[in-house]
């Protein structure tokens, strides 16, 4: 390759986001815009009596008032679970939940006018923890009512392959553990922002901080009953998604919805404390896990039973059951496999999709209970890891697909960098080293509505100018699709980057992307937009093939020149695109992915399945202070297998902050609640590690080249979260001696369990 | 609408303060009243802005006392050379504070004067009204405890500890006149009214700390190493006459002192001491039980590493 791809190459919107110059959801201002004000249940769970707006509607400073039987029609991400309203109907199923908005001349008269409406609430037996919501109750108590046998269980997925129940009876060596994990949330920087824009030509625009605007756009048309060739919907500079802004969202109905009642532009932009109410991060989750191995380390079977802490409402949440399961199959080679998860609602916000989806917290539970067994076999947890390996091209039990894997240079790069063989187990008390690997889909095979259509279409554009435009659904979220598709057309034409430009992630006028979710972007719009400029390139190719009479096959594209390698040829790009455009003017060529077909034919089979797959091996150096407890993270050793790196700056930006973040989760960030409201809603309480708290990084990019990934390219912004937190839990355990099962990791929890040890 | 005053003298600001009857809140750095504002818990209509005073004598190191402005910021404090050679306990207890960004704007006189925080009271108004309202707030009972007699909200300046510990006094102007008076004696053991002998419009002006003292010691607990308010403080110093001065923080409603001689300190009679005027809540996100634990630890750390030379 002798273009940009492959090279680190600065974002292209770098210096507008560094300048303030971006333009983010809220720096939009309209003529005449109103702005919305949300009146939010202090109940957890209750019936509406009545709501009375008519104070309200006499403001003057109110130009519309919309309650739930406004727009009643439910809505979700998930066509299996639409059980969302835009405001509740009948009834409030958490302390937050939207009963009410009004759209007023200024924020500020919009967030005085909603507290003039006055709802009558009749509470009904709240459920807060999902231990509750296992058992049955009173038909009027459920939360919802379309839960089965009288409990608020909203999924159960569960799948076995070959008994390894009957196998743990006989094995060698067997440990079963209880795992505990907090909630966690995306805390991104932008907060939620929408704006509605009614045309003049009776259509409606919706610009929004969105991951997704296919499934927006397809889900106001259902909520607003609007043909949804009349909705168009951008999304501008986002700050920030990690999943949390992949929802359709209540706000998002709400602001359309007075925009059309109102025929004037209506904004909503959320309060941080209004973010962390919307929530849908990682599941609260307990884990039984349970794995055997024999007396020679090969891991023989795994099994665990996994309770997720769904919140009020859907969202992801069946997606989330089973991959709590599935992606247990990998990097590990295990023939007895099976798992359970059960997802309860509760009467809490509700959770979702967040990086490293649903694979996280069983990822840190399976790999300290490898330690476990490490320990009790006394072979060392690497050599142990080593053994087990999927190889390149396989199935796994449940038949996801193995391509590419790099997994052993993974583990291999970092066991070698951090000196493992020398430090492991042979620091001085309170300091310990601790290895763990990870697995992660790179990009969901099958769409989450079912199509018949590709799951992602890019259209490149020629025109006279020479300027190569990208027409491109996807959302660049922040982690560098848009920069992505600049190098790939100038990398296939051989063209500074500066000639190529992006059109993205606007319904009108982008062709559809299913969106920036389970890390699918760079694999199947990457695959997409190479078609596409691919195609470009034969089409000038053929046009001056033809003018020149020459072969169509020694025509060379680079360096911003096209030409022959004997000199025959010798046009600038410029000339190259006067001679391909003669007689036919500008035009367009369209790039396609569509995933292969994949998997079994039993039920759930469907889950994780994946084009390619993503591996990791991360080791973490810990100093614990056995006196008070405090951990301190002092290095991580990252290897991670991305296929290709396309842009390498990019994909060791995904892996630092994948460290940072899972930092967080690992030892202190946590969703707390108390009587079902979060305590913690602010950056100051929520605790996110700073700068000063996170650790050195050493960051390895392996390269497995993919033979499906556009040149070899496999996803990096979710799978290198999986090994940061038990790579940490393991070290803690090689410091002090301890076995940490409950996240986060606070220091009053190691003080404790160093306590009981001694 | 409210108003904003910028005075540029205590005069005036006390001026302005008489003339708005109770309805003014002043402001220094702003940091924490910023936000006290934003979840309605400080209504005020009148903002009285102190920056404008001319401090003099900002840090004024001599004959091994101090003699500082209230109005000098944290960073100041902690980057200053003179505070750092003599007061080092001063200098690490100011650099505890927040974050390097809030410490360029946060004052001394705010840190020591800075509200009582409770996890059920810092909140919003809707977060407030749908737990159910606080005694401290328009409610009529304690949400951590259950009881209707006492406000446990905890005192959290990481200044005051290691002022009290250094022997510190103020100087606090009000419409009377300037008034000296021992840091130790501001603080009240009350959730709700913890300041004494201040009135509502009286300007914290000075801080003075009579002598270097001998030994120091210094640990803050906190799940982040910067930014997070305190779980628990303690400043200690050995003064020239061999008084032990020891102030906890963060664990009551006030900076507990221990003032005992170094001779006949016993570790036993310390955490007894400590364990007994720490009226200790779970309203911090740290749990209690844990910051109990902490305290012992960091007396017995403070005690060995003193008695051991």
């Amino acid at each position: 390759m002798s273009g940009p791809v492959g090279k680190a190459t600065p974002y292209i919107d770098g210096v507008q986001k560094a300048t303030g110059q971006a333009m983010y959801t809220d720096d939009f201002r309209y003529p005449n815009m109103l702005y919305v004000g949300l009146l939010r249940s202090s109940y957890a769970h209750a019936k509406i009596k009545n709501i009375d707006i008519k104070a309200v509607e006499a403001d003057p400073a109110v130009a519309a008032v919309a309650i739930g039987k406004d727009i009643p029609v439910s809505f979700g991400v998930l066509p299996i679970s639409p059980d969302e309203n835009a405001m509740a109907v009948d009834k409030v199923r958490y302390v937050g939940e939207i009963v009410a908005a009004v759209a007023a001349e200024s924020i500020e008269a919009a967030q005085k006018a909603v507290q003039g409406i006055k709802v009558k609430y009749e509470p009904i037996r709240e459920f807060l923890n999902p231990a509750d919501s296992l058992e049955t109750c009173a038909p009027d108590e459920q939360i919802h009512d379309h839960t089965k046998n009288g409990k608020n269980i909203h999924k159960t997925a569960e799948l076995r392959f070959n008994d390894p129940e009957k196998e743990f009876e006989s094995a060698d060596f067997v440990r079963k553990e209880k795992f505990k994990f907090a909630g966690v949330t995306h805390a991104f920087t932008e907060p939620h922002s929408t704006i509605a824009i009614w045309n003049g030509d009776e259509t409606l625009t919706v610009i929004s901080a969105t991951q997704v605007p296919h499934y927006l756009h397809k889900n106001l048309s259902k909520v607003l009953g609007l043909p949804i060739h009349k909705i168009q919907v951008k999304k501008p500079t986002l700050g920030g998604g990690f999943g949390g802004k992949s929802d359709p969202f209540a706000h998002e109905m709400i602001t359309a919805y007075l925009s059309m009642k109102t025929k004037r532009p209506v904004k909503c932009t959320f309060s941080r404390e209004e973010v962390f109410i919307t929530n849908h991060g990682r599941h609260p989750t307990d884990i039984d896990m349970t794995v055997s191995c024999d007396k020679k380390g090969n891991i023989t079977a795994l099994d665990t039973d996994v309770i997720i802490d769904g919140g009020a409402y859907g969202s992801f949440g069946v997606v989330t059951s089973y991959y709590n399961g599935v992606l247990l199959q990998g990097p590990y080679k295990i023939d007895k496999f099976g798992f359970r998860t059960r997802r309860t609602y509760t009467n809490k916000p509700q959770c979702g999709a967040m990086r490293g989806h649903g694979a996280v917290n069983p990822r840190y539970a399976v790999e300290i209970v490898l330690d476990m067994l490490a320990h009790d076999l006394k072979i060392d947890p690497c050599d142990l890891r080593m053994k087990n390996f999927l190889p390149e091209n396989t199935l796994t039990v449940g038949q996801l697909r193995i391509t590419s894997n790099g997994v052993k240079e993974c583990l291999e790069t970092v066991r070698k960098k951090s000196d493992w063989d020398e430090r492991y187990n042979k620091l001085p008390y309170g300091h310990g080293r601790g290895v763990a690997c990870g697995f992660f889909i790179s990009g969901s095979a099958l769409p989450i509505i079912w199509n018949r259509y590709p799951q992602t279409v890019v259209h490149a554009k020629l025109d006279f100018d020479g300027r190569i435009v990208m027409f491109s659904g996807a959302s660049d979220i922040g982690q560098g699709s848009d920069t992505m598709l600049v190098q790939i057309a100038a990398e296939e034409l051989g063209i500074p980057m500066d000639f190529v430009q992006v059109e993205a992630a606007d319904t009108k006028t982008t062709p559809v992307d299913l969106g920036s979710y389970s890390s699918r972007v760079t694999f199947m719009v990457g695959n997409a937009a190479k078609m596409a400029v691919e195609k470009v390139r034969k089409e000038m190719a053929k046009a001056i093939a033809k003018e020149k009479g020459i072969a169509i096959d020694s025509i060379k594209f680079n360096d911003g020149k096209i030409f022959t390698k004997d000199e025959t040829l010798d046009l600038s790009w410029v000339e190259g695109v006067e001679i391909a455009m003669a007689g036919r003017g500008a035009f367009v060529e369209s790039g396609f992915y569509i995933s292969p077909k994949l998997g079994g034919d039993f039920k759930g089979s469907g889950a994780g399945l994946s084009p390619a797959y993503s591996f990791g091996a991360f080791i973490s150096e810990v100093v614990v202070d056995p006196e008070t407890g405090e951990v301190n993270v002092e290095k991580i050793w990252a290897a991670h297998d991305c296929g290709k790196a396309l842009n390498p700056l990019a994909v060791e930006g995904q892996i630092e902050g994948s460290i940072h973040m899972g930092l967080g989760q690992a030892l202190s960030e946590d969703m707390r609640y108390v009587k079902g409201q979060i305590m913690n809603a602010n950056f100051f309480d929520y605790r996110i590690p700073y700068s000063v708290d996170t650790p050195e990084m050493d960051v390895t990019i392996i390269e497995s080249n993919d033979g499906e990934g556009p040149y070899g390219a496999k996803e990096a912004g979710e799978g290198p979260i999986h090994p940061v937190l038990p790579s940490i839990g393991n070290a803690i355990f090689d410091a002090v001696g301890v076995r940490m099962c409950e996240l986060p990791i606070t220091p009053d929890k190691i003080f404790t369990k160093i306590k009981e040890l001694k | 609408m409210g108003n904003y005053y910028h005075p540029s003298s205590i005069k005036e600001a006390l001026r302005l303060a008489a003339n708005n009857s109770g309805n003014y809140m002043y402001f220094s750095g702003g940091t924490d009243l910023q936000i006290y504002r934003k979840q309605g818990l400080e209504n005020s209509e009148t903002i009285i802005d102190l920056n404008a005073i001319e401090a003099t004598e900002r840090i004024l190191v001599k004959n091994a006392s101090l003699q500082m402005s209230a109005f000098t910021f944290l960073e100041e404090i902690s980057l200053s050379k003179d505070i750092q050679l003599h007061f080092p306990l001063l200098a690490q207890a100011a650099k505890s504070v927040a974050t390097p960004v809030i410490r360029k704007t946060a004052t001394i006189g705010g840190n020591i004067l800075v509200n009582n925080r409770c996890t059920f009271y810092n909140q919003s108004k809707e977060w407030r009204q749908a737990v159910g309202s606080c005694m401290r707030d328009v409610g009529d009972i304690c949400q951590v405890t259950g009881g209707k007699n006492k406000c446990y909200s905890r005192n959290v300046s990481d200044t005051a500890p290691a002022l009290i510990a250094l022997n510190a006094s103020v100087v606090v102007h009000n419409q009377e006149g300037e008034e000296e008076i021992p840091l130790k004696d501001l603080y009240s053991p009350d959730g709700i009214i913890f300041h004494q002998h201040l009135d509502k419009d009286a300007i914290l002006k000075k801080i003075n700390i009579p002598e270097k003292p001998k030994t120091w010691w210094f640990k803050k607990l906190r799940l982040r190493k910067t930014l997070d308010f305190t779980s628990l403080t303690l400043a200690a110093v050995v003064d020239n006459k061999d008084i032990v001065r020891i102030c906890i923080n963060g664990m009551s409603m006030s900076p507990i002192l221990i003032e005992e001689s170094f001779h006949s300190l016993s570790i036993e009679n310390l955490l007894k001491q400590a364990r007994k005027n720490c009226k200790t809540v779970d309203n911090d996100l740290m749990p209690m039980k844990y910051r109990k634990e902490m305290m012992n630890v960091f007396l017995k750390q403070w005690w060995s590493t003193v008695y051991s030379n």
